[in-house]
């Protein structure tokens, strides 16, 4: 212990220099402005005042092997300063809570907790993205002078990037991942956690691939009117007058736009602390880095890491000899190799080849320690296991909830179960940076029995979309209305495979209705009504049949059927329900141009026109030359004709059924979001019923409140948010 | 039915008692023109001829496209006049004296056979009907409870009506039926149910076991001999067909004669082991150039249509939208016309109309016309890839040939060589003792055998000669074929298309100048 203290005070000195020239830095500089206001946005918490004293032992005190350890990494410490001078001190041996060194690699604690979420980096990633609050370096350019255990960080739910990092790599290394902390540099965006600039990755769109235009591709090259020569040089001699003009002014745009994102003066000094996974354990295919504080995977090539100075894990020390001038895109992650990668304990199969930019002064030391070394084995971590609840698990924001905001873009995160309607996550896109205008807002709910889990808010077009998975009672899979009014124009999507007609998409107006099929086996794929205006003088009778909207007519749209020939497989048919005319277009052989059709017409109260032939009293038929013989016979279109008249009647009903559909779904829906209702795992622990039990209690409440406040709309800020869905439907 | 004779008449079917059973079937409201054409003898499709005492089926052939013919309850004896009645699918002979199943070969299609209630002793002569789904034979006269098993051959039936025959009232009648018949869902109005046929073919095992393994191996026999024709139509198609082993080589020796005996000469029987080894690897490449050629050849082809087919389709979308978009217009031009003819507005209407029209025909045509010249131009590329394909081709297997023809060659020269050396031992009266007594006979003469020799070389020349003819006017007809099949085709869409539009035009010229006006009431 005294070896220990007196090693203290020898190092003292040179950090309160650092941090001395630093603060004087920052003065410089006027950045506290900008420290201020990060710190203002969060209650400061007071590290000094946690309780110690329940802590085990060996959080205390240093082993025989940790004191040994800790020499050994001070001998290192030395050789490395002489050898490397004008580098900055390694981070070796902080402080932990007990005031007490300990050696970085033993805070490191593998532990594979009994989530399986947490059996994956992503999973282990942003729960403790989420977990934890993020606490700003106090100085933002040298490591901190402690590192705490990942124990007490849990505990408190906050630390600095190095707790999170520590924290995360523990967790990895537990789940099997060849997983390192970090210490190094980035960006002022990364190291504060601001991602203001980024893009949100729910609205990252996947990279469009682009829609080759096959260049053989057919198309008919109509000759193009004839164009005067002088004419064209006239308007390309204009355009070139125009073009200079023109591209000064995107050049000037283009200079704004890069000066636009304020240069950083700490650019490349800031130190940040982040993960590593090496490729090869875990199927990992390529060697990437994980920020700790949004749990986003990066690639090592990322422009937003400056540099390296040191990688740890439980196992041993690393520091890179790789020069960093160009970021971390160049470097080697070989960590056998030796040029690359300064290893602090050999391990002891290898022949550790010297590294031969060591003068000759040190061979002796570097021998010296190389037989220590490979006696050696990392002692075992002092921190103890660590532990997450259940319900911490699964409640994981330390406020509740978890904001980010992004470009243009604000999202908000809730647990399972936090928000009555069973909202988990909401995304707000914005027109402008400053957020202020509304574009879009998305919501995603998690374990609601309506089986709902996303709904878009567009407030452009001021439609809104639900999203529904697979089972619910009505078979819908989306729905997106302006209200659920009858006939304001609805458009709803089905998981076809289980309706028996095969209707996968249907969409209502006032004045028509569309409805789309897919595999069914007459072919059918689009089937299209045109509503008239309801009589009004029918209200009169009141009865819901006479209220219908009266169908005009019914469309259908048939796939080729391969079976048939082409002149007697209908492509097209069209009731004309008021005029009595049924009118059949056929489909066309590859070669031909020009379809067949058939219309039937009623004669009463209209006259025979050119071409039509009587087929019975009342009914005329007119079929083209080219017609197919069938459609020549008489005989055939006579039963044909009173097919279709049976199955006009047929349709009639369909789409009055289809209207009824309607109705219901929305009354269906109606209901669902006026009690919202949210599913329980069977395999949910008491605590959870705890929970629910309280939200049921919250949720009656809330419903005699809101009763209670339907005139004043105003109320408190949490409760609002609570109600949000549930007001939005009402009102 | 014996009162019937006694009281009237039996009938042949003739003109009048058809022209009443079609008009039977006329709906009463149909109109005048359309009943006209329905009575049309060549369009009827269902006819009913019941209790007509009718006799002897004849003048049933004009109905050319007849699909239902019901000749129930008379007293029909043969069958007989319906072999041209190729359309049938539903046939009713029931209650008829029909003795013997006949004439029925050509009715391929028919579906629904009824000969309910006749004198049939046997079940023959249906092997042809592979269609049918419903026989009914109930109230007949078989008695030879095996003649059942003759019905296997029916893949399609399904329903059976045996009811009313004599072997009905054998023990395990039922049973034995379905045993045999495993295809069968209703048996004598009844459903057959799964544990009736469990418990059927358990019971005739012992029969159907090896009804079954026979047929199992005429099929397995019939699989391979379609295998084998498949094949050789494959390599008949590469124009390399008896190229993948000896058979070429086996044919030039076929029918030798006097020269076969020469093989037993000494040092013969290697040189031609040699030239036998040689000449079927030639071969051997002449086929699998073959085979490759014709993967080739089929690419080229396929990739022509593919890209005609492409064409068109362009071709069919845009002037699906030049006539839908014209359409339009033209429906609600005539709607108000047929409202109101007359008048100067109607006049102007109708003069934009044929206006349209006109631009119509112009749009029409000349998207024809563009479509044809790409289509030449295609058509020209394609048969310039043909020529290519097919000369080298032709070049290739004359080359393969010509080795052959060197190999025959160098045989000849060898043979002759040991003849001559034969010869000269005779000369010289040094022959071995133990030379073959016919051959000696053959040596007698030195002109005869040495004619043999060259004639049996010349017959093999011209044999390799034709094989290689064969295999080039294949080549060249295939060429041709396929270019002239392309080229008419092109043609004759290009005819048929223009005829179309003068067509579509004379039409909507028609309909537009016929708009009369309304009577006002």
């Amino acid at each position: 212990m005294e070896a220990l203290e007196e090693k203290e005070e020898v190092e003292q000195p040179p950090e309160d220099v650092i941090s001395l020239r630093i603060s004087d830095f920052l003065d410089e500089l006027e950045l506290d402005a900008e420290q201020a206001s990060v710190r203002s946005n969060e209650t400061e918490f007071d590290w000094s005042s946690i309780d110690t004293s329940n802590l085990p032992s060996s959080y205390k005190t240093n082993s025989r092997q940790e004191k040994k350890l800790l020499q050994l990494a001070d001998h290192f410490l030395q050789q490395y300063s002489h050898l490397c001078p004008d580098r900055k001190p390694l981070f070796i041996h902080p402080l932990n809570e007990c005031g007490v060194q300990k050696f970085v690699s033993t805070t490191v604690r593998p532990t594979l907790l009994p989530y399986p979420d947490m059996y994956y980096w992503s999973g282990c990633a942003s729960f403790v993205s989420n977990y934890l609050i993020m606490e700003p370096l106090k100085c933002p350019i040298t490591p901190p002078s402690s590192l705490y255990s990942p124990t007490t960080i849990v505990k408190y739910q906050r630390g600095n990037c190095f707790d999170f990092s520590v924290l995360l790599c523990s967790l990895l290394v537990g789940a099997g991942y060849d997983a390192y902390c970090v210490h190094g540099y980035a960006t002022l965006e990364m190291c504060s956690m601001d991602q203001t600039q980024e893009v949100c990755p729910r609205l990252k769109k996947p990279p469009e691939e682009p829609v080759e235009e096959d260049p053989n591709k057919y198309k008919i090259k109509y000759p193009s009117e004839p164009k005067s020569q002088f004419e064209l040089q006239q308007k390309a001699k204009e355009e070139e007058e125009a073009k200079p003009t023109q591209e000064e002014e995107k050049e000037e745009e283009v200079v704004e736009e890069v000066e636009k994102p304020k240069r950083d003066s700490l650019h490349g000094l800031r130190v940040h602390a982040w993960v590593l996974v090496l490729s090869g354990k875990r199927k990992v295919p390529e060697t990437f880095f994980i920020n700790p504080f949004t749990g986003n995977s990066h690639s090592t090539k990322d422009e937003c890491f400056l540099g390296i100075e040191s990688i740890w894990n439980d196992k041993n020390y690393w520091v890179n000899m790789q020069d960093c001038r160009n970021g971390c895109k160049d470097l080697s992650f070989d960590l056998s190799n030796h040029f690359c990668w300064e290893i602090m304990f050999p391990e002891s199969n290898e022949d550790s080849q010297l590294p031969t930019e060591s003068p000759k002064d040190s061979t002796d030391d570097m021998q010296e320690k190389k037989k220590i070394s490979s006696s050696f084995e990392m002692p075992l971590s002092w921190v103890e296991r660590i532990k997450v609840s259940s319900q911490e698990y699964e409640n994981p924001f330390p406020r509740g909830k978890k904001v980010i905001l992004y470009d243009k873009a604000k999202q908000e995160k809730w647990a399972a179960y936090a928000n009555t309607d069973g909202m988990v996550e909401r995304l707000t896109v914005y027109a402008d940076s400053d957020r202020t205008e509304e574009l879009e807002v998305k919501e995603w709910f998690e374990h609601r029995k309506d089986l709902l889990y996303m709904r878009e808010v567009n407030h452009q077009t001021q439609l809104i979309t639900d999203h529904f998975n697979p089972g619910h009672p009505l078979l819908l899979k989306a729905h997106t209305y302006t209200s659920l009014e009858p006939e304001t124009g609805h458009t709803v999507e089905f998981y076809h495979k289980a309706r028996v007609d095969g209707l996968w998409k249907r969409s209502e107006t006032a004045t028509e209705m569309t409805e789309y099929f897919e595999e069914r086996e007459d072919l059918l794929h689009k089937r299209h009504i045109k509503f008239g205006e309801r009589e009004q003088g029918m209200e009169m009778a009141g009865t819901a049949e006479a209220n219908a909207r009266p169908i005009v007519q019914i469309r259908e749209y048939f796939h080729r059927n391969p079976k048939k020939p082409a002149d007697e497989d209908v492509e097209e048919r069209v009731f004309k329900v008021i005029d009595d005319v049924i009118q059949l277009t056929y489909h066309l052989e590859i070669y031909d141009i020009i379809p067949s059709k058939v219309v039937f017409a009623r004669v009463i109260g209209r006259e025979k026109r050119e071409g039509e032939v009587f087929l019975s009293r009342e009914n005329t038929v007119k079929y083209q030359p080219w017609s197919s013989e069938k459609h020549k016979n008489m005989r055939y279109l006579y039963n044909l004709l009173w097919e279709l008249r049976a199955e006009q009647k047929d349709l009639k009903q369909l789409v009055r059924d289809s209207e009824a559909e309607m109705l219901n779904i929305l009354a269906v829906r109606e209901n669902e979001e006026a009690n919202i209702k949210l599913a329980v795992s069977i395999y949910s622990t008491a605590q959870r019923d705890q929970r629910i039990a309280s939200i049921l209690e919250a949720e009656e409440r809330s419903s005699q409140n809101s009763s209670e406040k339907k005139s004043q709309q105003t109320g408190e800020e949490d409760e609002s948010v609570t109600q949000h869905t549930a007001t939005n439907s009402t009102t | 039915m014996t009162q019937f004779f006694n009281n009237i008449e039996p009938n042949v079917i003739d003109d009048e008692i058809l022209q009443k059973a079609i008009e039977e079937k006329c709906p009463e409201d149909l109109g005048d023109i359309a009943r006209k054409e329905s009575i049309n003898i060549k369009v009827v499709t269902e006819i009913q001829i019941s209790f007509k005492n009718i006799l002897q089926i004849a003048n049933l052939w004009p109905l050319e496209n007849l699909t239902k013919l019901q000749l129930d309850n008379n007293v029909i004896e043969k069958i007989e006049g319906l072999e041209s009645l190729v359309h049938l699918v539903w046939l009713d002979l029931s209650f008829n004296n029909i003795e013997v199943i006949e004439g029925l070969d050509t009715l391929v299609k028919l579906q629904d056979l009824s000969l309910y209630s006749n004198r049939i002793s046997t079940i023959e002569h249906m092997d042809t009907l592979q269609e049918l789904q419903i026989f009914s034979i109930g109230n007949n006269n078989l008695t030879m409870l095996e003649n059942v098993i003759y019905l296997r051959r029916l893949k399609s039936l399904q329903t059976l009506n045996l009811s009313g025959n004599p072997f009905c009232s054998e023990e395990h009648y039922r049973l034995f039926v379905v045993a045999h018949l495993p295809s069968l869902v209703y048996l004598d109005f009844k459903l057959v149910r799964k544990s009736t046929a469990k418990a059927a073919a358990l019971k005739y095992q012992h029969l159907t076991k090896p009804l079954e393994e026979e047929e199992a191996q005429v099929l397995a026999l019939q699989e391979e001999e379609d295998a084998k024709q498949k094949e050789l139509e494959q390599q008949q198609a590469a124009f390399v067909e008896y190229l993948n082993g000896p058979f070429l080589f086996d044919s030039l020796h076929e029918e030798e004669g006097e020269a076969a005996k020469l093989v037993s000469l000494p040092g013969v029987e290697e040189l031609l082991q040699a030239y036998k080894e040689e000449f079927v690897s030639v071969c051997e490449s002449l086929y699998n150039y073959g085979l490759e050629e014709y993967e080739k050849r089929e690419a080229e082809v396929s990739k022509f249509y593919k890209r005609l087919h492409e064409i068109l389709a362009v071709n069919q979308e845009e002037s699906k939208r030049i006539i839908s978009d014209f359409e339009t217009r033209n429906e609600t031009r005539l709607d108000e016309l047929y409202q109101d003819g007359s008048g100067e507005i109607a006049d102007s209407k109708r003069a934009q109309g044929k206006e349209e029209i006109q631009q119509l025909w112009h749009a029409l045509m000349l998207l024809e016309t563009l479509v044809s010249n790409d289509l030449e131009e295609l058509l020209q590329d394609f048969k310039r890839s043909l020529d290519v394909i097919a000369s080298t081709f032709t070049e290739n297997i004359q080359g393969m040939f010509n080795q052959c023809r060197d190999l025959e060659n160098q045989h000849f020269e060898n043979v002759m060589e040991i003849v001559q050396a034969i010869l000269k031992k005779i000369a010289l009266f040094e022959l071995e003792e133990d030379f073959p007594e016919d051959l000696r006979a053959l040596f007698e003469d030195k002109i005869t055998v040495v004619n043999i020799t060259s004639v049996s070389h010349s017959i093999r020349l011209r044999k390799i000669d034709k094989r290689e003819s064969d295999m080039l006017s294949n080549t060249y007809q295939w060429q041709k074929s396929v270019r002239e099949k392309a080229f008419q085709r092109e043609s004759d869409r290009n005819r048929t298309c223009i005829e179309k539009i003068i067509c579509f035009m004379d039409t909507l010229q028609k309909e537009l100048d016929s708009t009369v006006v309304k009577p006002k009431e």
